[in-house]
């Protein structure tokens, strides 16, 4: 709990083991108005604004039991404190899965996953959280304990707290249990890599995929050091825009046409073959793919979401504010990770956002947020989660219902303060 | 009548869309009394027709001034009363505006007016290689912005999802009159996910006047089976077997006998007449990977003592399945001068439980109940068949309504998968929910909606507006 205490300004942990004893707590904090800062695995702690109010911390990893798993159904309902690896192998014994990607599952738990609506490659073919969560319970700012949703796979009677509640940083109200949809694991699964030579051929190459009869779960392109030397990419030709990686899942059938047609589909562009992953190499690139974002070493890592189509401009913007900066984008999506070299850029990181970063997002028709990094605690917080919008001020007001205290994360997340 | 109290208002309503943007005489007004849900009925005090969004926040304004509540209306051809105007007041009626605004393909969205019909977007991209997902079978009919306000399904929806899953964002009027943005054509917006929260709020947060919606690629085959069973038991175990062989298909739909009986005697479709439920079964996707579905899918029904499967193989016969389906309810005009639809969700794995109790109550409460249904989805439609003539059937009716949704409920679903709340399961809602869960749904509605003008009476039995009183009071929640 040292690591805890250097990132929060924490006066006491409570670890609660039954919903119950979160309930009391949170009453107790609502009382003596103290902050209230949720803690799953304690893996997102820098995403957000700095917390500037010394409170204490409730740790949920002791909420972490199996409430009901019909399989038959493909629906679990669990305590929100169960780390994603816990989840996995507990849907995995009955062939299903959750199909989001999130970084670091042994620690991560479903709460904290819900909460900052953690994402990874799969998001293009499967969704993220809000596509899984059915039923969702919580424990507002005052202490009491509320749900929504349900547990069948289709329902719409109330307002829907599973959307409220999957990335609202825990600043409504605290996820105690969650009822997930979820999916059967596919039989067959293969990563291809192909180089990319050029901006505009980058463009084009994703218009092919995107309107492609092949259809792949993931779209990748992956540019930079970080992924220039990755082992199990070294054996695919690297361009001088990097590399496109496409995730592909189905019945071993439709993976094998997919591979065979993309790799028809590119003969007819007159582009180079794709590479195929070698299996034993596959999961490992799968994990790095989904790892990425919670590097700890970068200097700073910013999350950009733009149109799909914008995608290309926006990677080009990023090599001229940081030729040596590592990319992810989930390409299909218009999701942007960019992890910065070590370098400081020239105008300094906290110029970086209003000259480059922010009005390229705009142009976008997106935002950019920052997921992390070393300086995170040392820029203005307008950086943080990018220009406010009018849609604010309404967030501000749900949140007044919520926790008019202002106790859970207090300062942390984009209310009007 | 509010004509009569403001005539200021009317006048006023009328100076910002024009005269023919305005109905108050109660003769044009009858029409709006009621959407798809016909036991409770109530006209509006005024009809008006905004065709921008500007119109529509000034109209809200106009009301707000004068405390004067209003809702919004699609094409009415909800299940639930969301749009019965409880205690009257202004109905704003968004079927003007129905410009599908922009289409980007590469991007995966389209821009849409709230008024657009359903399907006119899908067929406008006929031929693009993409389409709208959601597919009520109103769609002929039914709005989008009506889809957003109910969070619509559609028989697709086991695959591909609700339309809240197909909503990027919205441009919205609130209670207030202000216009503001929520998501748009990306993903991921910072903050909360509001374009979430207000899909499926059933118009009481806010009034949609402009969606982001998500495009759908076209998949690129299907394969349409017709499994015929002699029990309902059997048809209700073939679908666990499929869903449990990892199977995930596009839809997976059950008529029982009664519903067969009706479709043929409409349509003709040669349905065999003697069968207890049939299953309509499509897996769509990559050609590569379909007929071993498809294969799998009726090796599964045979095992669990199907009688015949049937294979759709051309398009044509494709679409004629689909029609029997979406046209079920039209068939049931056949049966009985009124019916009553129900919207029940079970876990999948309790339906042959819950179909034998549907039985059991109809047969106890006299009432002839028939089920065409999403039984991918566990979510039920039994359809009551009365006169509404007769009042003694119509109390028969609401009780076996009841006692049905009840059951869903002690079963661990819901009493609404797809139609939603709105007036008539008013009552189920302290049955489904806790007290704190109403009083947090309630707090969200005050965040929106603090004077209640918005759509009153819907939703959650609290959500009352005190300034008017109702002008024709109902059975309002019976169900």
């Amino acid at each position: 709990m040292m690591e805890l205490a250097a990132r929060l300004p924490l006066r006491d942990t409570i670890a609660p083991a039954q919903q119950g004893e979160l309930v009391v707590a949170v009453q107790r904090a609502f009382a003596e108005e103290t902050p209230v800062y949720p803690i799953g695995g304690g893996t997102s702690l820098d995403f957000g604004l700095p917390a500037a109010d010394e409170g204490i911390a409730l740790q949920l990893s002791g909420l972490d039991r199996v409430i009901d798993y019909p399989a038959r159904d493909m629906t679990i309902t669990v305590e929100a404190g169960m780390t994603m690896t816990r989840l996995a192998e507990t849907l995995a014994a009955e062939g299903q899965r959750l199909p989001v990607d999130v970084p670091d599952p042994d620690r991560a738990t479903l709460g904290g996953v819900i909460a900052t609506n953690t994402s990874g490659p799969r998001r293009y073919g499967q969704g993220t959280m809000r596509d899984y969560v059915i039923g969702i319970s919580a424990v507002d700012g005052r202490g009491v304990l509320f749900k929504g949703g349900g547990r069948v796979v289709k329902n719409v009677a109330g307002y829907d707290f599973c959307k409220l509640l999957t990335g609202s940083l825990g600043t409504l109200g605290i996820i105690s249990q969650v009822t997930l949809k979820v999916r059967p694991v596919p039989r067959a699964s293969r990563l291809l890599a192909t180089p990319v030579n050029g901006w505009n051929e980058g463009r084009q190459r994703l218009e092919a995929l995107a309107s492609g009869a092949a259809r792949p779960v993931a779209i990748e392109w992956l540019i930079g050091p970080a992924w220039s030397d990755d082992p199990a990419l070294v054996s695919a030709a690297e361009g001088t825009c990097g590399r496109l990686v496409v995730g592909l899942e189905g019945t071993v059938d439709e993976v094998d046409w997919m591979e065979q047609e993309l790799n028809r589909h590119w003969d007819e562009l007159g582009a180079a073959a794709w590479s195929t992953i070698v299996d034993d190499a596959a999961p490992a690139l799968w994990r790095r793919l989904t790892d990425f974002p919670a590097n700890p070493d970068a200097p700073l890592v910013v999350k950009a979401n733009v149109a799909p189509s914008y995608t290309t401009s926006y990677l080009q913007r990023l090599q001229i504010i940081d030729p040596d900066c590592s990319v992810q984008a989930h390409a299909g999506s218009g999701i942007i990770v960019c992890r910065f070299s070590p370098t400081p850029p020239a105008q300094g990181y906290e110029q970086i956002f209003p000259l480059g970063l922010v009005p390229e997002a705009t142009m976008g028709q997106g935002s950019v947020v920052v997921l992390g990094g070393r300086v995170t605690r040392e820029l203005p917080p307008p950086a943080i989660w990018g220009k406010p919008t009018t849609a604010w001020k309404w967030m501000t007001r749900v949140k007044q219902q919520f926790d008019p205290k202002n106790l859970l994360n207090r300062g942390r997340f984009v209310y009007e303060h | 009548m509010i004509a009569q109290r403001f005539p200021e208002l009317v006048r006023e309503l009328q100076r910002v869309v024009g005269h023919d943007g305005v109905l108050a005489a109660q003769s044009e007004l009858v029409v709006y009394e009621c959407d798809g849900y016909v036991i409770d009925k109530n006209s509006p005090d005024v009809v008006v027709f905004p065709r921008t969004t500007e119109h529509v926040a000034q109209i809200v304004r106009l009301c707000n001034e004068h405390d004067v509540p209003f809702l919004p209306r699609g094409a009415g051809t909800s299940l639930a009363g969301g749009c019965l105007p409880v205690g009257g007041g202004v109905m704003i009626v968004l079927t003007r505006m129905k410009e599908i605004l922009e289409i980007h393909l590469h991007d995966r969205y389209a821009v849409v007016q709230p008024g657009v019909v359903n399907i006119h977007l899908t067929q406008k991209l006929k031929g693009s290689g993409y389409h709208y997902a959601p597919d009520p079978s109103s769609q002929g009919a039914c709005t989008i912005g009506g889809n957003f306000a109910t969070n619509s399904g559609g028989p697709h929806t086991l695959k591909y999802g609700v339309t809240v899953n197909h909503v990027l964002g919205v441009e919205a009027v609130l209670a207030d009159g202000s216009v503001v943005q929520f998501g748009g054509p990306a993903e991921d917006y910072p903050g909360l996910d509001l374009p979430g929260v207000l899909v499926g709020s059933e118009g009481t947060l806010a009034i949609a006047t402009r969606l982001w919606v998500r495009l759908t690629r076209d998949p690129q085959g299907y394969r349409t089976l017709l499994a015929v069973f002699d029990s309902v038991d059997d048809a209700t175990n073939a679908i666990s077997e499929v869903i449990a062989a990892g199977i995930v298909p596009a839809a997976l739909e059950m008529m029982d006998q009664g519903i067969l009986v009706a479709l043929e005697e409409a349509f003709h479709f040669g349905f065999p007449l003697d069968a207890e439920a049939i299953l309509l079964i499509e897996v769509d996707g990559l050609e590569a990977g379909l007929d071993a579905q498809r294969d799998e899918i009726i090796e599964l029904c045979q095992r669990s003592g199907a009688r015949e499967v049937r294979r759709a193989e051309t398009a044509a016969e494709r679409q004629k399945l689909w029609k029997a389906r979406k046209q079920a309810f039209g068939a049931v005009g056949r049966l009985s001068p009124s019916y009553c639809t129900q919207d029940g969700v079970v876990p999948r794995t309790k339906l042959p439980h819950m179909l034998r109790r549907i039985a059991e109550i109809g047969s106890r409460h006299d009432v002839r109940v028939v089920n065409v249904f999403h039984a991918g989805d566990g979510n039920l439609h039994p359809i009551l068949l009365f006169d509404e003539r007769d009042q003694a059937q119509v109390r028969r009716v609401l009780e076996a309504s009841e006692e049905i949704l009840d059951e869903c409920i002690a079963c661990g679903g819901s009493v609404t998968g797809e139609h939603g709340i709105g007036v008539e399961k008013l009552d189920f809602m302290p049955r489904l929910f806790a007290a704190e869960d109403l009083a947090a749904m309630d707090r969200l509605r005050i965040a929106f909606n603090p004077d209640g003008r918005l759509s009153p009476h819907k939703m959650l039995p609290t959500a009352g507006a005190c300034s008017i009183e109702q002008s024709s009071p109902q059975r309002r929640a019976a169900l």
